[in-house]
């Protein structure tokens, strides 16, 4: 009995320095799996549900695949829905429903769509096949069926736009800044170090109003400018790249400048390139907050709808269509898929960004 | 057109002709340079810098955009918001906004009692509603979540197989969007979705079992056989209680508490807390050592075992037909709130996982090595190297998700918007509605509002920091 215990909770290693498989470790492991049920089993659970036909979504169909019940075309009758009857001799024959379903429904066979029985109703089953229902993502999405008003193209663009350009602008100005505070010794450097410190305290949602009113002196309301604009210095960003500018050597900004290099030449040929690797971290990082961001985008782009982002056009979406749950989760599929991708393959990058700022 | 928009235009022609002509006089391209000179054209007011000042320029031309940018999107923000909260009306241009001095403060603050926002003025009304929710959601949300992100980090820091893709798995939530967190949790949450037809499958499965005769004797044998196995391994002999084992003792003991209902013998509720209370407790204990902590788990088998006799299992797991419950509209359930501090501690515990995790991974391996020498028990590992150590970090973390939570909106605007009634209904949205969703916005009192909240945001850093302050110099 207890050579069979020692089997089974051996770990790798040798006799010495290995350590058995013990209840610390049993209670990790299903801590990590009650991990799963809740992280991953909603989002896969949301995915699977989003390929199921619109029955199936409407009548809540807990089952894993995507079944939908088979439809034919009866002559004289039209397109009906297939059943399976079950007579008292365990004999099954495919029926479609003559009238509406009472405890002892009228139905009548394919063959012969003319003679109608009537049959207990929990002696019928629905026949059905495994179909990918790929009219929940391609209605919204070509705008079929009666989904005009989702403007797809449009967010999509407008979501791309915002989120590229923010980025690029971002990367820009924060890499001069932390150049600037990094590699030079000027009056007032610590005056503006502070000054960047304290935005950090000053969070967004308490000078909303405010920032309205400056945004629409700017003439930027309303368009995606405005939403570009306001986020585009992060004290974040200049932190994480300052930090990362400071591990460069001067001598090599020493010897540009006795080739007669200028300082924005400098700049661009020298530092850029040599802290690509924060660079990187602090694009991921912009482009995550661009694509999630909900309300700013809110206050500014609501009134137009050819503004919105993809994350409007999908709250939008939700609230004038509230049952429509399989159009909903298909386009909700749609959204999360990009930043899903993004972050299977920079995962590394990101986690190990994140760890090492300590920001967000 | 605007007086700001018309010298933003001005500013970028001077920038693109002006540059280009001054590049175009003072160097030479040739034409397959015209990628250089796109470059030096971007950087030009940095090149006009040093050619004007020299090198000490430089630097402030590098810091103007990025200063510029925060000086007119976060600084100015910041003071006009004491502005726009001392002027009245509903004009967006700033020198049409009459001045009203404190009247939309004193509108917000016409309360016969402060802490009943019913008593309030309407404005008042829905500010301290909105502001004792949050405060309710922080201080429920913050202990919560800043518990679990050390408890993933601690696990997800173990020598476990797989461990990126765990820590990755955490981490993901907090890359979704707001809107696709909460259609997520909606169609989970729903009255007929997934996880009210799982709890009525359990419960019908569950049903069924104690319908089945000789369930009572079954389950009591079943119970009893894990129990001592359970003790057992606790107790092994000579050594002090195992706590990995205790603790699935003590939830087994929770459970029994709760199932026999001892609290029924005094016509009162609350068995179930009355268990957790004496699990976290007998946990306590034996995380102490020593004989006490023998002699407690003891006491607790021997009362487990006395429990286990007198609880009748078929009535206990018959809990009859399940009822659909519509999590997140009914109202004066709490549910709706529960499910609100779920989802947030969801999508953002795995941000605070990974800065507790990074700081988990800084505190040197030898100081456990040596722990490990003197055969220093787990807990107390944990206790005396880890919690001290990792302090600073839970530190930040307290503050970063304190300021994080109690600026609480998207999920709660999408989730249930503020209901059922006003149970959920936060100060940001508060804030959000009386300046951009009111068919008159009342930009002065939403202002008013911004500015009080602000207040309450920087007394709870400076708590805090003072705190922790006081902590470290012990």
């Amino acid at each position: 009995m207890s050579r069979i215990g020692t089997f089974l909770t051996r770990t790798k290693g040798n006799r010495d320095t290995a350590d058995r498989f013990g209840m610390q470790d049993f209670l990790a492991y299903s801590y990590l799996l009650f991990g799963v049920l809740i992280v991953l089993v909603p989002v896969a659970w949301t995915f699977f549900t989003s390929i199921k036909p619109e029955r199936a979504v409407d009548n809540f169909d807990t089952r894993l695949l995507p079944y939908a019940q088979v439809e034919t075309d009866i002559p004289g009758v039209g397109e009906k829905p297939v059943w399976i009857y079950t007579d008292e001799t365990g004999t099954e024959t495919l029926v479609y429903k003559a009238g509406p379903t009472r405890s002892v429904t009228d139905v009548a066979t394919l063959d012969n769509p003319d003679e109608v029985f009537g049959v207990p109703r929990d002696t019928l089953e629905p026949q059905e096949v495994v179909r990918i229902a790929t009219e929940n993502y391609l209605d919204p999405l070509l705008k079929r069926n009666g989904q005009e008003n989702f403007n797809f193209p449009t967010y999509l663009y407008n979501s791309v736009f915002v989120t590229v350009v923010a980025t690029l602008i971002t990367l820009l100005i924060n890499a001069m800044a932390a150049f600037a505070l990094s590699k030079y010794r000027f009056r007032g450097r610590l005056t503006f170090t502070i000054l960047i410190v304290a935005t950090l305290l000053i969070p967004s949602s308490i000078i909303l109003v405010s920032l309205f009113f400056v945004v629409w002196s700017f003439g930027i309301f309303g368009s995606l400018w405005g939403v570009i604009i306001p986020a585009a210095a992060t004290p974040t960003g200049v932190f994480l790249l300052r930090q990362y500018m400071l591990t460069i050597p001067d001598e090599l900004l020493e010897a540009a400048r006795m080739d007669a290099a200028s300082e924005w030449r400098i700049f661009w040929r020298i530092v850029l390139p040599l802290s690509l690797p924060a660079l990187s971290v602090l694009a991921i990082l912009s482009v995550i907050w661009r694509w999630n961001d909900f309300l700013w985008p809110l206050i500014v782009l609501i009134s137009d709808p050819n503004a919105h982002t993809l994350q409007l056009g999908l709250t939008q979406f939700a609230g004038e269509f509230n049952t429509d749950f399989h159009y909903i989760l298909a386009m909700t599929v749609v959204t999360l898929l990009p930043i899903t991708l993004v972050f299977v393959w920079l995962q590394r990058f990101i986690t190990t960004g994140i760890a090492t700022t300590g920001l967000k | 057109m605007t007086l700001a928009s018309s010298l933003m235009l001005g500013l970028l022609l001077a920038w693109i002709g002006g540059g280009a002509i001054w590049l175009l006089t003072t160097r030479r391209y040739r034409v397959t340079q015209t990628g250089r000179f796109a470059m030096d054209l971007l950087g030009f007011p940095v090149e006009l810098a040093q050619s004007l000042f020299g090198r000490g320029g430089v630097p402030y031309a590098l810091l103007l955009p990025n200063m510029l940018i925060f000086g007119l999107f976060t600084f100015s923000p910041m003071i006009l918001n004491f502005y726009v909260s001392f002027t009245g009306g509903s004009s967006i241009i700033l020198f049409d906004r009459p001045w009203i001095g404190l009247e939309k403060y004193a509108e917000i603050f016409t309360c016969e009692d402060y802490l009943v926002p019913k008593t309030c003025s309407n404005a008042g009304y829905n500010f301290f509603t909105g502001l004792y929710n949050t405060l309710w959601f922080v201080a429920i949300q913050v202990p919560i979540m800043c518990g679990v992100a050390l408890l993933t980090a601690l696990v997800v820091n173990r020598n476990i197989k797989g461990r990126g893709f765990w820590r990755a798995m955490f981490f993901y939530p907090v890359m979704l969007s707001p809107v696709v967190i909460a259609n997520i949790w909606n169609w989970v949450l729903n009255r007929k979705g997934v996880l009210n037809s799982t709890l009525g499958e359990l419960q019908g499965g569950l049903n069924a079992l104690a319908g089945l005769t000789g369930f009572d004797m079954m389950a009591t044998i079943l119970l009893a056989v894990i129990l001592i196995v359970v003790t057992e391994r606790a107790l092994r002999s000579g050594q002090e209680p195992s706590l990995a084992w205790t603790t699935v003792f003590a939830v087994i003991f929770a459970l029994l508490v709760t199932w026999a209902n001892p609290m029924s013998l005094i016509e009162m509720g609350g068995s179930f807390w009355l268990g957790c209370v004496l699990a976290l407790g007998l946990l306590w204990v034996v995380a102490q050592g020593g004989r006490t902590a023998r002699i407690t788990l003891l006491v607790a088998a021997a009362l487990s075992a006395v429990m286990l006799l007198s609880i009748q299992f078929s009535t206990v797991f018959d809990m009859g037909r399940y009822r659909p419950n519509n999590w997140l509209v009914t109202p004066n359930t709490g549910w709706p709130f529960f499910w609100l501090v779920f989802v947030f501690c969801w999508s953002h515990m795995g941000f605070y996982m990974l800065i507790l995790l990074a700081g988990l991974q800084a505190i040197p391996r030898d100081l456990y090595e040596a722990a490990k020498m003197d055969s220093t028990k787990p807990f107390r590992a944990f206790r005396k190297i880890t919690l001290p150590l990792v302090m600073p970090t839970l530190t930040v973390v307290i503050v970063l998700s304190l300021i994080r939570s109690f600026q609480i909106f998207d999920e709660v605007y999408l989730l249930t918007g503020g209901g059922p009634g006003r149970e959920t209904y936060m100060i940001v949205q508060n804030i959000y509605e009386v300046a951009f969703t009111n068919s008159q916005p009342d930009y002065g009192e939403a202002a008013a509002g911004s500015v009080l909240m602000a207040v309450i945001i920087a007394v709870f850093t400076f708590f805090q920091l003072w705190i922790t302050r006081r902590q470290s110099e012990l």
